[in-house]
């Protein structure tokens, strides 16, 4: 056989070898979308709720903790050097004009604390989360553990709210658009068991009140 | 297919990379517009190895699953649908392997019978004994011959789909050629 009969051949074959049907596109996509696209929970036969809530509190908790590990050996010298200066606040009105900076700052910061919890989707709402709320969430984070290592912490109330808003921050600033459901249910349950927002006006009705 | 479209299909715009910037955040109405765009092509050189209808289909599926979940990890160093088609290769290949029989199907006769009409002048016999002897090359002849013979692909392009140089692809067609003048050198001298 020669050159140009196999290429006539091969020609032919073009034409009549293996030709591809109409492709059904709309059927393959309904399964393409089914399957690439299905919510992870559904799709996978991995590790169940609770699991993965229990993942996500222990990462948390390691991410607070080398927060604060990382925020004290930043911070350590300035706080000390305040903390000084504030060990009877109460019976030394210099102590008291030295908190003052303190109690600005923790009113800004339960401000934007509660601006930010409010612009939140919450669960299941369906709403678009704004883009720049896991960065805002960040900053806010480092506020608060610097806040927790000061003079404001000696309050037991305002320690204990600044110590629960301290795990929503942190779980504001790791919200993934793809784990949104999941998130956001772990933070509107934290927001609604620990009566955050309450607190946070509380706080700050209360704040002019304190002494550190 | 004319060069053109496949030289086009090989040259994503800024739309297509931004198509696949919103396919990896999620975007479903882009992931179904770049499937669109590639899914008859991924189907067509699916169909062109497999040769069956429903494993063409699935195949198809089974490639932009595994392209939209791996698509965070694209990274642009080569074109879009070069990545895309050595996946289509790859995972269609993989399928063959796992169903040998399916190269002597009855439905390789029934196609070509259909498509007597297009070309009466090839003998119907031969074109069976082509196909069947196209069939029979190994998976690395059948698969550089099919897309460059057959689909119109460049030695370039069937070169990266397979992961071989471009000429490691001309080798293995100039091969595939000679095994099949030597499959049907017999069949011939009998006419």
């Amino acid at each position: 056989m020669d050159e140009k009969r196999l290429d006539e051949l091969l020609d032919d074959a073009a034409r009549t070898y293996h030709v591809p049907p109409e492709p059904p596109l709309d059927a393959i996509w309904s399964r393409v979308e089914a399957e690439a696209f299905a919510p992870v929970t559904a799709r996978r036969s991995g590790p169940g709720w609770r699991v993965l809530t229990a993942a996500i509190a222990a990462s948390l908790v390691l991410g607070v903790a080398m927060g604060r590990y990382s925020t004290r050996a930043e911070r350590a010298a300035a706080i000390a050097a305040v903390n000084a200066s504030t060990v009877t606040p109460a019976a030394n009105p210099a102590a008291q004009a030295a908190a003052a900076p303190y109690q600005r700052a923790t009113e800004e910061f339960l401000g934007s604390t509660a601006l930010l919890l409010a612009a939140l989707p919450r669960d299941g709402s369906g709403g678009q989360m704004p883009t720049l709320l896991p960065d805002q969430a960040a900053e806010l984070l480092t506020t608060t553990r610097l806040l927790l290592d000061s003079p404001v912490s000696a309050n037991p109330r305002m320690k204990a709210l600044l110590q629960d808003l301290e795990l929503v921050l942190a779980q504001v600033a790791r919200l993934q658009p793809r784990r949104e459901n999941v998130t956001l249910t772990l933070i509107s349950q934290t927001l609604e068991e620990r009566e955050l927002v309450p607190r946070i006006r509380s706080a700050v009705a209360d704040l002019s009140t304190f002494d550190y | 297919m004319p060069r053109a479209a496949i030289a086009s299909s090989f040259d994503p715009t800024n739309d297509e990379r931004s198509l696949i910037a919103k396919v990896v955040i999620g975007d479903r109405v882009a992931a179904r517009a770049l499937y669109e765009t590639h899914a008859a092509r991924v189907h067509r050189i699916a169909y062109r190895i497999c040769g069956d209808a429903e494993l063409a289909a699935d195949l198809t599926q089974d490639v932009f699953v595994l392209v939209f979940r791996e698509l965070p990890k694209f990274r642009g160093e080569s074109a879009f649908a070069t990545w895309l088609h050595r996946i289509a290769v790859t995972v269609s290949l993989n399928a063959m392997r796992k169903v040998k029989r399916l190269r002597e199907r009855e439905t390789d006769l029934d196609e070509a019978r259909h498509h007597e009409h297009e070309s009466g002048d090839i003998d119907p016999d031969l074109r069976e004994r082509l196909a069947a002897a196209i069939d029979a090359l190994p998976d690395g002849l059948r698969v550089a011959l099919v897309m460059h013979t057959i689909e119109g692909y460049t030695h370039a392009e069937v070169g990266s789909a397979l992961g071989i140089a471009e000429g490691t692809s001309k080798a293995r067609v100039f091969e595939a050629r000679a095994r099949l003048r030597e499959a049907l050198g017999d069949f011939l001298e009998e006419r």
